[in-house]
């Protein structure tokens, strides 16, 4: 999938010089918004399997730690909400 | 780097982490001791143990019960580990915890060794372990030596057993049997490990040789505290770093000399505390336990700094242990009526 994404910026990179006068960025912003909030997402899903994991060990011990857990969980989830903000921006 | 590979080692040492939070503190050993039997099990059904007092209270009371509910409570909470963990994890604690086939088959032996009843063997077996009940029925079933070493040919011991048997026909010792089963357990524990790299495996190799080093010393204490003439090098187990079968054999003769030797290694430091005590009491016993916490202390230590590897199961298991030996202890005491002071002291508490 790498190469795939690789291939895809390079070949972009050979648009980009192409229309160099005329302006034209070689992502449109707001897909390039969009890739990076999918980028954070990613990185909070991987955060979270962990940290989910872990809270799920501690909940099976003791139900108490159901709230603790839950909001040790999606604290990565922030991650992709500031990241959201990007897509207003542009 | 999926979970089944490596282990889910976020979920267990959490739950691990749980379960420690609940073993027995100083208060309750404290409380203990002065207790009586029953009101020892009593309160145990309101903690961690209740499942197995309520399960074994018809049957047996008094010490029995605390007994039987301690030991099944070990087995199913050494279960729960190995239920939990995945891959390499799995691998890891399921090897340390053949600490307890060793035990039972230890066990077993010296019971057909000295002809005892086989109910009396199967109270003193803990069902935790990777041999199943049926078998180990078998093996107590047997009726001599050869016929249980045979019985465990193709398992771990096998061909060492095997060959201790033609030293045992030889001699009449069991000691060539028993030492087999040592080396086996701790043979198989390094063998696999010394390959990698991780540091927290590396550092766990390192807590597994100064286990094998304490014991080493322990049996040479023992030798040289009996006066006997047994060579060391017939107990020795290979794998601890510090100190050499020739090292223990040329310090044996000398309780000092053997002492300095201690102070001088690596756990010189660590150690202080229990070479003052024997120094002073000249009590093995606890030197011996001195040694244990000692063991647990850097066990914890190493689960702090390595959270996610196997450091804290470990640590779990070796609390569990001190706890089930704690508790044993109290009970036994107050049926042979020693004092709450004496029973305190044979109390491993870190």
């Amino acid at each position: 999938m790498l190469e795939i994404i690789l291939d895809l910026l390079a070949n972009n990179a050979v648009l980009l010089q192409e229309h160099v006068s005329t302006d034209v960025a070689a992502f449109p912003p707001k897909a390039a918004a969009a890739l990076g909030v999918g980028l954070a997402a990613l990185g909070a899903g991987i955060a979270e399997r962990g940290i989910g994991a872990a809270a799920v060990g501690a909940i099976a011990e003791d139900r108490e730690f159901f709230g603790i857990g839950l909001v040790m969980t999606v604290l990565p989830e922030t991650l992709v909400i500031l990241a959201l903000v990007v897509i207003f921006l542009v | 780097m999926s979970s089944s590979e490596t282990g889910n080692y976020e979920y267990v040492s959490a739950r691990v982490r749980s379960r420690r939070a609940y073993l027995y503190g100083d208060e309750e050993y404290r409380k203990f001791v002065r207790m009586g039997p029953g009101e020892i099990s009593r309160y145990m059904e309101e903690t961690t143990y209740a499942r197995e007092v309520n399960e074994f209270g018809a049957r047996y009371k008094g010490v029995d019960l605390i007994e039987y509910a301690l030991n099944h409570n070990l087995a199913s909470q050494f279960e729960d580990l190995l239920r939990w963990s995945e891959g390499e994890l799995y691998e890891h604690i399921s090897r340390y915890l053949k600490k307890f086939d060793s035990w039972n088959v230890k066990t077993i032996l010296r019971g057909i060794y000295a002809k005892e009843d086989v109910e009396r063997i199967r109270d003193d077996l803990i069902p935790a372990g990777e041999f199943k009940s049926d078998f180990l029925e078998q093996l107590i079933g047997t009726n001599d030596i050869e016929e249980f070493v045979n019985l465990l040919e193709g398992t771990m011991f096998g061909e060492a057993l095997g060959k201790g048997l033609r030293e045992y026909e030889d001699t009449g010792l069991l000691v060539s049997l028993e030492n087999a089963i040592d080396r086996c357990y701790y043979q198989q524990l390094l063998k696999k490990i010394e390959v990698v790299e991780d540091p927290s495996v590396v550092l766990y190799t390192d807590f597994l040789r100064a286990e094998i080093d304490f014991k080493n010393v322990m049996n040479a204490l023992r030798i040289a505290h009996s006066g006997s003439e047994i060579p060391i090098a017939e107990y020795y187990i290979h794998g601890g770093k510090q100190f050499t079968s020739a090292k223990l054999a040329s310090s044996m003769k000398n309780l000092d000399e053997m002492i300095n030797m201690i102070r001088e290694s690596k756990y010189g430091e660590q150690l202080s505390r229990a070479i003052e005590k024997l120094e002073d009491t000249d009590s093995l016993i606890s030197f011996e336990h001195e040694l244990e916490a000692v063991l647990l202390e850097y066990c914890d230590r190493l689960s702090h700094v390595y959270p996610l590897s196997i450091c804290p199961v470990i640590a779990f298991v070796l609390s569990k242990e001190k706890e089930i030996e704690n508790v044993r202890a109290i009970a036994r005491g107050k049926e042979a009526g020693l004092s709450p002071d004496e029973i305190e002291k044979q109390l491993v508490i870190s």
